[in-house]
């Protein structure tokens, strides 16, 4: 009986195993979180690829076809290092894309070095991905760092309140808050401002109040929340019942999510954020050499909303034109050449939908970033009102919020 | 005959999978090295199950050992040193924690042993100075060692594992468990001191756990206190050796193999799909504990039964070489 | 402390929430002594069910709980009678892993058809507050204290008068005693089961509107749960609410007191069993040690 179940299992094995020596076929691994805590990410990015490929169509690319190759990393890291080693060693792929969270990525460094391949993180902000493999030539980063956050966020704040606010900080224990802690206090000092508080809390705790008593006895006047998904809707409920009298409540990445705006209801009003991108607010030209990838931002929201009937966020347009470049750069090279791949890719200086792909060297040492540039937005009746960059931000005011 | 058939095919079976560390294919390498881990810490889950211990927190022992072992790893000592040092830690958390639920049984026991793994990682959130914190520790560059040895010691680890719990079963030590299993108090009477059993018991569980924990940890190179103190660690450690057969030797071997060559299958065949692949995984659980609840052992030596008996009843009388069957095995 | 008005009703309102976790999985270990990994995905269920109320049929979590509840207490039958009743007898691992395996299972359907995002539902009372000088109490958290407090004396009431509910104590009293004293004992574990699972619906209704809801909530306060029960003692209502009450002072006094507190409040329910198992197994007021 079971040696019925060996050859099953088996067989199975097998079947997801098999290298696909097919000489006229090359294939890009997109190994991104399709279950666990981080699916909200990786599912978006995921049909952010899909949709690049849908686009792409048929079409092949240097006299081969392309295959995208989805694997679930499952927000674990033992998974990770499985579907890595799989993606990479057996069936011998040169160019992945993914994960998008910072501990999933970290995880995946370990079997990332057996064959060093082309990877696109559209994720992890973590600055230890910086330090561990920031300066390797097939490693790019497409997704800001949390200094990149903070940078613009202080800068922003500045331009509206001036020098001298005082400043009180909520921050998760997990390795967004922690990692993006010091960078606040660093950034914001310089900037002018005032440190009055700084509250650690836990993931998933269901009671805030201590927490916010404390921040409300330093009588801050800006209040920075480093959480994530449902820490990121408590506290802006419990924030919103509580009458905390603080005038600017910054959610940093969180507030752009649909699904944290809608599960907070009202208590969102006067919510500051950042991220790469919003939808609907810029408009990136179309680009006259790709323009079946590569088309205007207005033009992509359009078809991509026809498609999946949701708005898009930053996730899918991000791997949408990761995918993108990845593509045009295979072309460039004139097939799978990983290094000559990995040259065009580098060198890539065009526009997308996303924004121009040019990649530089950061203060931290990454060698190929891109995209690192932020929007700061509030939330004001429901809708995103851009405030920063100010070559963007036309005539925008700065509201307080209602409590 | 039939048991030393099985013998023998053991012996070629570990054979094989030393033999399995030295081809290069690293993708059956690392499923090898995943099911050789998994042998461990379920066998390590046995051991504590058969004198009536049920722990519910294994990651515990696992995560201390990923942590020791990958800090000593990374103030330079050699490889043999950071997995010895995993060993101790592990087996030092099982005497501590023996010695704190010398009175407890059964259910409370279990919810203590959660509790002891929940903790653990609450400690290691709040001490980033020592453990890195959220942020994760990366085992140093220069320390990792090379994948073969990882492997080869993995698959090495595993046979050592089963071989201590094939020795153990041998031992007068054995049947102290199994009667603590089933009545510790009448087993006191008989002058089973319990409280040396379980502090014996669960120190051993407790190092091969820690020990496999720092292995693993050196072939990952990344932890974090959500990765150390993973509940799927817990989770495995039991569904292997029920699965595969409670209790015996050979049902946490079997037990593994099918657990991790189910959760790759799931995921690879159903993974493009969210979620889709962990409910297959607990609708198998629910099914197997229904369904087969002795495990895959229990249904093949039901089988076995079963052809012995309609063998006699064909030729009429006991079958010539039917043996008393060997208490453990 | 001029934190310490503050500091106690916060306390106070906590515990509320915790004896609400606690109540159905008090009722399921103690009756049925099943070890049930099931019960935080009831939670979950219960607080998808109000939130698809909300937004789809516009319905008030507080006015669909009692249908919600009969909805839970059905399904929670059932369930019983179909899958754990088998498991009854069998060794308590595999109680522990078929009611983990399904709570995979249901934590997964949420997920494939809910997807991920967290959400929350926001009837107007989710923000309302009342402020004082020195205390705010914030609206939502009160009415769980209410709906903790109704629960908890219609359950007492119940195992005290109601018929069943005395049988339940004689079933949780001596198994065998009351088989021969024709009570429907398999019926009875099934129903006893329901009813936790009903509590569990009705604690997931009101979780919806205080804090976030996402498939994967379960687990969390389902350890919670099992800390609690084992501080106030198995098989006591009256242990688990005075459990329920005790940690979240505990935790509350924690996170006002200590630096950094909110960090190691978690860390708080783990010490305060280990002390209550090492000190004193059968809990505050724990009446059966169980094995």
């Amino acid at each position: 009986m079971y040696g019925r179940l060996a050859i099953l299992a088996a067989a199975g094995f097998v079947q997801g195993t098999l290298i696909a020596h097919a000489q006229d076929t090359i294939k890009i691994g997109v190994a991104l979180e399709l279950s666990g805590r981080f699916v909200s990410f990786g599912s978006y990015c995921k049909d952010g690829v899909e949709f690049a490929s849908e686009l792409y169509g048929n079409t092949t690319v240097a006299g081969k076809r392309v295959e995208f190759i989805y694997r679930d990393l499952q927000s674990d890291a033992q998974t990770t290092v499985t579907a890595f080693t799989e993606l990479l060693s057996t069936q011998g792929i040169n160019y992945v894309i993914g994960p998008t969270a910072s501990p999933i990525a970290a995880a995946a460094i370990g079997p990332w070095r057996q064959t060093k391949p082309i990877w696109l993180v559209p994720g992890a902000s973590t600055t230890t991905m910086e330090t561990e493999v920031g300066a390797e030539p097939t490693f790019f980063h497409t997704y800001p760092y949390a200094y990149h956050y903070h940078e613009t966020l202080s800068a922003a704040l500045r331009h509206y309140l001036g020098e001298g606010k005082r400043v009180a900080v909520v921050y998760v224990d997990d390795a967004y808050g922690r990692t993006h802690l010091p960078l606040v206090k660093e950034y914001f000092t310089k900037a002018g401002f005032e440190i009055v508080a700084e509250e650690v809390m836990r993931a998933n705790s269901p009671d805030l109040n201590p927490v916010l008593s404390k921040i409300r006895s330093a009588r801050p006047d800006i209040l920075i929340g480093l959480v994530q998904s449902t820490d990121a809707v408590t506290l802006a409920k419990q924030v919103h019942t509580r009458n905390m009298k603080i005038p600017y409540l910054v959610g940093a990445a969180s507030t752009q999510h649909r699904e944290w705006q809608d599960a907070v209801g009202e208590a969102q009003e006067g919510w500051i954020g950042l991220g790469t991108y919003l939808p609907h607010l810029v408009n990136w030209p179309a680009n006259p050499e790709y323009p079946k990838i590569f088309m205007s931002t207005s033009e992509w929201e359009r078809l991509f909303e026809a498609r999946f009937k949701r708005e898009p966020n930053y996730d899918d347009i991000m791997c949408y034109t990761n995918a993108g470049q990845l593509l045009i750069a295979l072309e460039k090279a004139g097939g799978d050449n990983k290094d000559k791949v990995a040259e065009e890719l580098a060198k890539l200086d065009t526009m997308s939908p996303f924004g121009p792909t040019k990649f530089t060297k950061t203060r931290g040492g990454t060698r190929n970033q891109a995209f690192s540039s932020m929007l700061v937005f509030q939330r004001h009746q429901n809708k995103n009102i851009l405030l920063y960059p100010l070559s963007v931000a036309k005539d925008a005011t700065l509201y307080q919020a209602p409590r | 005959m039939a048991t030393q058939l099985i013998r023998g095919g053991s012996i070629l079976l570990a054979l094989a999978f030393v033999g399995l560390t030295l081809i290069s294919y690293p993708s059956i390498n690392d499923l090898a090295f995943r099911v050789a881990m998994l042998i461990i810490v379920a066998t390590s889950w046995n051991i504590m199950a058969n004198a009536g211990l049920v722990s519910l927190g294994h990651s515990a022992f696992w995560g201390v050992g990923a942590y020791v072992g990958l800090l000593t790893a990374n103030t330079g000592m050699p490889l043999g040193v950071s997995i010895t040092f995993g060993f101790l830690a592990g087996g030092l958390l099982g005497i501590l924690l023996a010695i704190a639920t010398a009175r407890l049984r059964g259910f409370f026991f279990a919810i203590c042993t959660l509790g002891l793994s929940e903790g653990l990682r609450v400690v290691a959130l709040m001490l980033p100075n020592i453990t890195g914190g959220a942020v994760g520790l990366f085992l140093a560059q220069e320390a990792r060692p090379p994948l073969k040895l990882i492997f080869l010691l993995g698959s090495i680890g595993a046979i050592l594992a089963v071989a201590i719990a094939i020795v153990l079963s041998r031992l007068p030590f054995h049947y102290a468990c199994r009667a603590m299993r089933n009545q510790e108090r009448a087993a006191q009477m008989l002058g089973v001191d319990p409280r040396i059993y379980r502090a014996r018991v669960m120190a051993l569980a407790g190092a091969l756990a820690g020990a496999a924990g720092s292995l693993n940890a050196m072939y990952g190179g990344y932890i974090d206190p959500s990765i150390a103190f993973t509940l799927r660690v817990t989770i495995e450690s039991q569904i292997a050796p029920i699965l595969g057969g409670l209790y015996t030797i050979a049902g946490p071997v079997l037990g593994s193999g099918v657990i991790v060559l189910l959760a790759e299958w799931t995921r690879l065949a159903f993974g493009a799909n969210e979620g889709l692949s962990q409910l297959i995984f607990g609708g198998i659980l629910v099914f197997a504990i229904l369904f087969m609840p002795l495990g895959i052992v229990g249904v093949w030596t039901k089988a076995r039964a079963r052809r012995r008996r309609d063998s006699s009843m064909v030729r009429g009388g006991d079958p010539p070489d039917a043996k008393p069957r060997r208490a453990g095995a | 402390m001029s934190f310490l008005p503050q500091a106690i009703v916060d306390a106070l309102l906590l515990g509320g929430i915790y004896t609400l976790m606690v109540i159905g999985l008090s009722v399921s270990l103690g009756i049925t002594r099943v070890i049930n990994f099931v019960h935080g995905e009831a939670i979950m269920l219960g607080a998808y069910a109000a939130y698809w109320g909300l937004t789809l049929l516009k319905i008030d979590p507080l006015l669909a709980l009692p249908i919600v509840a009969l909805l839970g207490a059905v399904i929670g039958f059932l369930v019983f009678k179909g899958l754990i009743a088998p498991v009854l007898d069998a060794p308590q691992e595999n109680q522990i892993l078929l009611t983990f395996g399904l709570g995979l299972v249901l934590q997964n359907i949420a997920l494939i058809l809910w997807t991920g995002n967290e959400r929350s539902s926001n009837p107007p009372y989710a923000f309302s507050s009342f402020d004082f000088d020195t205390v705010s109490i914030p609206g939502g958290r009160l009415i769980a204290v209410c709906a903790a407090i109704i629960m908890v004396v219609a359950l007492f009431i119940w195992l005290k008068y109601g018929e069943w509910g005395r049988a339940s104590r004689a079933l949780a009293e001596n198994r065998d005693a009351a088989i021969l004293m024709g009570i429907n004992v398999p019926f009875l574990y099934a129903f006893t089961f329901g009813l936790a699972s009903a509590l569990a619906a009705a604690t997931g209704v009101i979780c919806s509107f205080i804090f976030a809801i996402t498939p994967f909530m379960g687990f969390d306060m389902l350890v919670k749960g099992f800390a609690i029960i084992i501080l106030g003692g198995l098989g006591s209502i009256v242990g688990s609410v005075a459990g329920a009450f005790l940690l979240a002072f505990a935790e509350t006094t924690v996170a006002y007191y200590v630096p950094s507190g909110n960090g190691w409040a978690e860390a708080v329910a783990f010490v305060v069993m280990f002390i209550t198992l090492i000190i004193r197994p059968r809990g505050i007021v724990g009446q059966v040690t169980g094995q």
